[in-house]
């Protein structure tokens, strides 16, 4: 439905009188419409060319936008030819009138003008999401992304060249809390005006659309779109290839991208402050072109992970995860939840105190604690893992004298460890370290 | 005035004929308004100037001043006469009750088509800047728009009115009652700017791996600054709302973001903040706390009085990015402190707040660029339970003393 209604009023001053004589020109649609949809806001940039029959002399060009999400302060128009001919004097919101501007054009010249008009709306808005379907021996996963762009602007844009924005935007207002001012900016002395109109709604007019909704999407689907991806500032602008039509209150699934093998490893992570005493299972692989990725930052979304199952095709479900966004050669690591098939034991074998110290008084002043711990980890799998386990101490007077069976271990932070494991398919592992903690005075020892 | 509003300023010109007639007589003709000036100068209170021409009389001359619907300020009205001020006095102000009106009594000493000027603070009037600013696809310089809006909510149509800024021409506009107008006031082209990645360890979180799959955006903002080698500098940029776009390189833009600036002076600068970066990532941990130099007192059972302490801060910072970027690092290290060995250089913006400027090239091949900052100080003079800052707690307001 056409929401966004153009007039034209033709002002000629009549020479002398000073009288105005009022044309009324129907305006033609618009010739190209671009959407640029934000997701971390709701919020899309609507760029419109269109041709305006100008007179030469004073023109009003009024611009009415009931029952849509736009934001009036938003609103330019500027012309793409003729520009030094063509003074854009100002655009007024008249009184006791809503969602209507009026601009004021000085024109010097007469005839087909094209114009671009640009405003900001609320309604439309996309997310990112994806598939992953792992090998059996789950050392692959294919990896499709996805993109759906929901229509819920009141408006229909048909035709429209379309692309997305990732990235996190500052913005102060809601456009949807702009759209509904009474008044465009407000009114002096107040904050923001209560809402006054509607939002529209989408419903009941479904069934209209279907059918050329549907015929529509017939015609897309015979050859899926490529989507173009480039850097700009701190964001990646997404092009969706030709055009599209998303009526409104439709949305629209489009392939983002394909990457058929990527390797992927199956960690697992221990870490009883964080976890509980269960093991989480992680996907893990990085966005670089050894992963056949890289390209392009992965925006963040919701994965749901499924796992080949025989030989016809079949699936089981693995789980989901959602994840953050990834710059390009960044490490990602999908949670998947707490599993029970590899589990981690950690036990306290021995407890011993020592090197005390007294007071003037003979009471304890300071004292080590020693604690001898067993960790056993067991992968009942009959595929590979890695398992990271991180220890907290809770202070940062430790001394790790002795790490048994396994040795290595990586300092994160003043008081934790991380010691890391690869497991061979139905195997365990078992190692002990000792800490030595100090207490009180006996910190003044520690180094 | 052709069917508009014009709620203001019945005026009314009396003249006390005699001392017996206690009427009040009444001008068929009221004098019209011309010569408005609308101030906008004072961003508190807008003052509207208006020109009358009054018939006065020799003696005593009431004129009634009235205004409806308007919210005017009562005592900012100002009346002044400017053909003949040194034979037109302004006696006395009267204020009738329960209504918005004046009378001013003013003496004068021949018969006069006197043009006065009539002065008052209107409320509901204002005006706002926005800026509109369009980056390039380098990111160097912006297209620099900016608007006026004028509102008006006063209660009054002003068909034609001198329009008043504190810089730049006067100009005339009309403005209706609830009417809002925008119009470009103020265009510059390739205005230069700077781009500054800010991160504040006291703002953001230090570890990203301890958030479950959250990005830490690192703020991203422009700088501008207000002087003849930015093409401005000719007045201050009056505070407002700014929205940032850029040239995508296809003949369009995309939304950048947008931010409000305060008012920015000549040769001062604003900083917009337009989006965050998540394509610079910073892992801060500490990776040593301990004290040292530990005094105790004399107690049989000896307490710990003062101590120093020994603390090691790391921060990784990540370029993911394929182009360069300075990132300004803040840390804050509270109390009395001493850097022991620091990595890199910094700059000490206060007592408490170091300032770090890390260039970082862009993402090779072999992937990220990687910087580290490693911080070894020590804090000195701690005592348990005590807390001495350097800035002293600020006193309580101060009461201004009654004036008898």
């Amino acid at each position: 439905m056409k929401r966004i209604i153009f007039s034209l009023l033709i002002i000629v001053l009549m020479a002398g009188a000073g009288q105005a004589k009022v044309d009324l020109v129907t305006l033609p649609t618009r010739e190209t419409v671009q959407l640029t949809i934000y997701n971390s806001a709701d919020m899309t940039l609507v760029r419109e060319s269109r041709a305006l029959t100008l007179k030469d002399g004073e023109n009003k060009l009024q611009f009415s936008w009931a029952n849509t999400l736009i934001d009036p302060t938003s609103l330019e128009m500027l012309p793409k030819a003729n520009e030094d001919k063509i003074d854009i004097a100002d655009l007024t919101y008249p009184p006791r009138v809503q969602n209507l501007g009026l601009w004021n054009i000085e024109s010097g010249v007469s005839g087909k003008v094209p114009v671009e008009i640009s405003y900001l709306t609320s309604g439309l808005s996309w997310r990112a999401f994806y598939m992953g379907t792992l090998t059996e021996d789950e050392e692959m996963m294919r990896l499709q992304g996805y993109v759906r762009v929901t229509n819920n602007s009141g408006e229909d844009y048909e035709n429209a060249q379309t692309r997305l924005i990732v990235g996190k935007v500052h913005i102060l207002d809601e456009i949807a809390e702009l759209a509904r001012r009474q008044y465009p900016y407000g009114r002096p002395g107040e904050g923001i005006a209560p809402p006054m109109a509607p939002a529209p709604s989408t419903r009941g007019r479904m069934d209209d659309k279907r059918r050329s909704f549907a015929l529509a999407e017939e015609a897309v689907m015979r050859s899926p779109k490529e989507i173009t991806k480039e850097g700009l500032s701190e964001y990646f602008l997404y092009t969706i290839e030709g055009k599209e039509t998303i009526p409104t209150g439709w949305s629209k699934r489009l392939l983002s991208f394909e990457a058929d093998e990527v390797p992927v490893v199956n960690l697992y992570k221990y870490e009883e402050e964080r976890y509980g005493a269960s093991v989480v299972r992680f996907l893990s692989f990085k966005n670089d072109k050894e992963h056949e990725l890289g390209e392009t930052p992965i925006p963040g979304g919701m994965l749901k992970v499924y796992r080949n199952a025989g030989n016809e095709g079949h699936l089981s479900y693995t789980g989901q995860s959602s994840f953050k966004y990834i710059p390009v050669d960044e490490d990602v690591e999908l949670n998947l939840g707490a599993v029970a098939d590899v589990a981690v034991k950690s036990k306290i074998m021995d407890f011993e105190t020592d090197n005390y110290e007294f007071d003037r008084r003979g009471n304890v002043s300071g004292w080590d604690e020693i604690r001898t711990f067993e960790i056993e980890v067991k992968n009942t799998r009959d595929i590979g893992v890695k398992v990271e386990i991180k220890r907290n101490f809770n202070t940062s007077y430790w001394k790790l004298t002795r790490s048994g069976d396994f040795g290595e271990f990586e300092q994160v932070d003043m008081d934790t460890v991380k010691f890391t494991l690869e497991l061979k398919p139905r195997s365990a592992k078992k190692f002990e370290y000792v800490l030595r903690t100090y207490h009180d005075t006996r910190t003044d020892d520690w180094r | 005035m052709n069917g508009k509003r014009n709620r203001l300023m019945a005026i009314v010109l009396l003249l006390m004929v005699s001392a017996v007639s206690q009427g009040r007589i009444k001008l068929v003709a009221l004098p019209e308004r011309a010569a408005t000036v609308i101030r906008l100068d004072n961003p508190r209170a807008t003052l509207i100037e208006e020109e009358r021409v009054l018939t006065l009389q020799k003696g005593l001359n009431k004129v009634d001043f009235s205004w409806k619907a308007v919210s005017i300020d009562a005592d900012s009205i100002r009346l002044r006469a400017l053909d003949h001020p040194g034979n037109v006095t302004l006696l006395n102000v009267s204020y009738p009750p329960d209504e918005a009106a004046l009378v001013w009594e003013i003496s004068s000493d021949g018969d006069y088509a006197e043009k006065v000027r009539i002065s008052y603070l209107l409320s509901n009037i204002d005006r706002l800047i926005t800026y509109k600013a369009i980056a390039d696809k380098a990111e160097t310089a912006v297209d620099l728009k900016s608007y006026l809006v004028l509102r008006n909510f006063s209660g009054e149509d002003f068909d034609k009115a001198r329009v008043l800024l504190d810089y730049g021409e006067s100009f005339e506009q009309g403005i209706d009652h609830e009417e809002t107008k925008q119009m470009l006031f103020l265009k510059a082209s390739k205005v230069p700017i700077t781009k500054i990645w800010t991160f504040d360890a006291a703002k953001l979180p230090w570890d990203p791996e301890q958030l479950e799959n959250r990005n830490v955006g690192i703020p991203v903002s422009y700088r501008i600054v207000n002087n003849s080698q930015s093409g401005l500098g000719e007045f201050s940029l009056w505070g407002g709302k700014a929205r940032i776009f850029q040239d995508d390189g296809h003949e369009s833009t995309i939304f950048l973001g947008e931010d409000v600036t305060s008012m920015v002076p000549v040769g001062e600068k604003t900083e917009l903040y337009i989006g965050d970066s998540r394509d610079i990532v910073v892992t801060q941990r500490k990776m040593e706390e301990t004290q040292i130099n530990k005094r105790y007192n004399n107690d049989k059972s000896p307490r710990l009085v003062l101590y120093d302490t020994d603390e090691i801060i790391t921060a990784k910072i990540e370029n993911f990015k394929d182009s360069p970027a300075v990132l300004t690092m803040i840390q804050h290290i509270p109390g009395q402190w001493d850097m022991k060995k620091c990595n890199m250089t910094y700059k000490k913006k206060d007592a408490n707040t170091l300032e770090f400027e890390i260039t970082l090239p862009a993402r090779t091949e072999n992937g990220p660029a990687t910087k580290e900052l490693t911080m070894h100080y020590n804090r000195r003079n701690l005592r348990p339970g005590v807390d001495i800052r350097p800035m002293p707690t600020p006193m309580p307001t101060m009461i201004e003393p009654i004036r008898r």
